[in-house]
């Protein structure tokens, strides 16, 4: 399996290998080794767990650079909903999309409309839908890639419809290059993103062969120059193809409000999704239909690369809604057509990617279980994570698969220095 | 005694002698705080021992019903997790009421269930039709005032459920 590159990078300079994050990380992808923070790629879902416990600022996110941008011929900046949420009152997502393209793009492109189209085509799909229930939302690319990793039984549950910001790109980009007359590929279309998450979808796409995004920019690091233009220049992008409907999609919750199907679910953060989804896979929640799932507490709005805080934002997204009224650009027949013609289709199928077995031979990995079984009644069971895994568990399983030793618990190293200790005493005695 | 009666599925017939690995789980009738425990414990053994996602899936569904039944209708039970060379059979043993007439409650919708056990969204009668459809091989006995006994089996192979 080739080596994603992942959207988390450990900065080695600066982490000291405490364990915090190994701690946190909810799919236990990392180990600290030789002091350093190492994620397991095949386990990281880019959730942006040890980023946001990390004391020391050492877990990075990987983003576009400006030099990106010069590859292309035209240049198309996408922002996430979340980016206009980062603004209060005094600016409305017109002047963001102003703002933002005066930052170095030929074009900001506002993807609310598609959310709606989205939303549409969700409902559409719902209506004719048949079991597995209920389907699931497939907007959280950390949630996808959990459902790949730990709940590979739920994947026929996703919906299959392709998410607004790949759709967006794709639609845009087609059209740049039919009015433009240029090739695809010298047009560049860059996400401005809440989330590490979907900094990492753009890489290693899932229901997609290759994503139609080019990079991203944090947020974060958008957000103080944006901010200052805005000050400067009062200018504003129309608005008239901004959809609040799709607006709302910002925050958990919002998918399924603009939604006509009203038999759903929202469900908030990682610990409520396991909880959730341990249940779904068992068979409870068969009687309803649609669940929209985020691992960030109160979905995109809390993303890890995003500056106000969840709170301001959510109230931040309550004022625009304020400002331009019940915007619904989408008409349902337009939706109807695009559907007849497959726009929405999943271009690839998503893949589970199980646990590794302990051995690819039934007898072998029986025999591995034992004596992990057997390895986990000589740790100490405290969880104290000072081996580098974070908890006995994992590494018993680590042991036994090779990669650790059982000498690296310390309650097992300090029972045999106080058993050297007293042996040469007992040698006196005797 | 009303049984056994043998109902076997597309897979059912083969010689099930050896047994690699065996591990009993206690259920407590009632215990609709952890109902499902089980059923995600076996999950995660079997994910580690290599089982392939659709056996694990289809023995899931029926783990999750067994197990429920359990926690519905009887005192306590035990379910016992047997890993065979080529399959993985599952042993249910309650302590309860039993089933008067197997043959009805193998219908799909009928079911004994108090209102209290519908509300919580259960007891729709599809539970030991659900586990059939979802195994090989499946046996049921029950004794009226002693309890009930299911064995079921799923096969590597096999294709019930699908």
């Amino acid at each position: 399996m080739p080596h994603r590159a992942h959207a988390i990078v450990t900065d080695t300079t600066r982490c000291i290998g405490c364990i915090t994050c190994s701690k946190a990380c909810p799919t236990k992808a990392i180990r600290v080794r030789d002091n350093v923070a190492e994620v397991d790629d095949e386990l990281c879902i880019d959730c942006g767990t040890c980023m946001e416990v990390c004391r020391r600022e050492a877990m990075r996110p990987r983003t576009s650079s400006p030099a990106d941008l010069k590859k292309f011929a035209y240049t198309v900046a996408l922002p996430s909903l979340t980016l206009y949420a980062q603004f209060g009152r005094e600016f409305h997502p017109g002047q963001v999309l102003h703002a933002l393209r005066g930052l170095g793009f030929d074009e900001t492109y506002d993807i609310s409309w598609m959310c709606e189209m989205v939303m549409g085509a969700t409902d559409a799909y719902l209506s004719e839908a048949t079991d597995p229930w209920p389907k699931i939302s497939v907007t959280c690319p950390a949630l996808v890639r959990l459902v790949q990793i730990r709940y590979p039984d739920l994947i026929p549950h996703l919906v299959p419809i392709e998410t607004p910001r790949e759709l967006a790109a794709k639609l845009r980009r087609r059209r740049i290059a039919a009015e433009r007359g240029l090739d695809p590929s010298e047009i560049g279309m860059f996400l401005i993103t809440p989330c590490t998450a979907l900094s990492h979808s753009i890489v290693a796409p899932m229901g997609l062969e290759a994503s139609h995004l080019d990079g991203v920019f944090s947020i974060a690091e958008m957000y103080g120059p944006i901010l200052k233009s805005m000050r400067e220049d009062p200018g504003s992008d129309p608005v008239d193809t901004v959809s609040v409907r799709g607006l709302r999609w910002a925050m958990a919750g919002g998918e399924i409000a603009g939604m006509r199907n009203a038999n759903s679910m929202t469900v908030r953060g990682l610990q409520d999704v396991i909880y959730v989804f341990d249940r779904i896979e068992a068979g409870t929640f068969q009687n309803v239909d649609f669940i929209e799932a985020y691992i960030c507490p109160d979905g995109c709005v809390s993303g890890g690369l995003t500056v106000v805080g969840r709170y301001t934002a959510q109230r931040n997204l309550q004022d625009a809604y304020r400002l331009l009224g019940d915007q619904a650009t989408v008409k349902e027949e337009k939706v109807r057509s695009l559907l007849r013609e497959h726009f929405f289709d999943l271009e690839a199928e998503i893949r589970a990617r199980p646990v590794r077995p302990l051995a690819p031979d039934l007898r072998e990995a029986i025999a591995l279980k034992r004596e992990k079984d057997a390895l986990l009644k000589r740790l100490a069971g405290k969880g104290c994570a000072a081996c580098g895994a974070p908890d006995c568990e994992t590494l018993a399983d680590d042991i036994v698969r090779g990669k650790a030793q059982l000498t690296d618990c310390v309650f097992v190293r300090l029972a045999a220095l106080e058993k050297a200790q007293s042996a040469p005493q007992r040698g006196r005695h005797d | 005694m009303s049984g056994p009666i043998a109902l076997e599925g597309p897979g059912g017939g083969r010689a099930t002698g050896e047994v690699l690995y065996r591990e009993t789980f206690e259920i407590l009738g009632n215990d609709f705080e952890h109902g499902g425990v089980v059923a995600t414990r076996i999950k995660a053994i079997l994910r580690q021992l290599g089982f392939p996602t659709e056996a694990i899936r289809r023995l899931s569904i029926a783990n999750f019903e067994a197990e429920m039944n359990v926690i519905m209708y009887a005192e306590e039970g035990t379910l016992e997790l047997a890993v065979l060379p080529h399959g993985v059979r599952v042993t249910v043993d309650d302590r309860g009421p039993g089933i008067p007439d197997i043959d009805w409650a193998m219908q799909e919708g009928n079911s004994t269930a108090t209102p209290e056990i519908r509300a919580r969204g259960f007891g729709a009668g599809l539970g030991l039709p659900n586990i059939k459809r979802n195994s090989d091989e499946f046996v049921i006995e029950s004794t009226v005032g002693v309890g009930t006994r299911l064995s079921y089996t799923v096969y590597v192979s096999g294709n019930a459920g699908a």
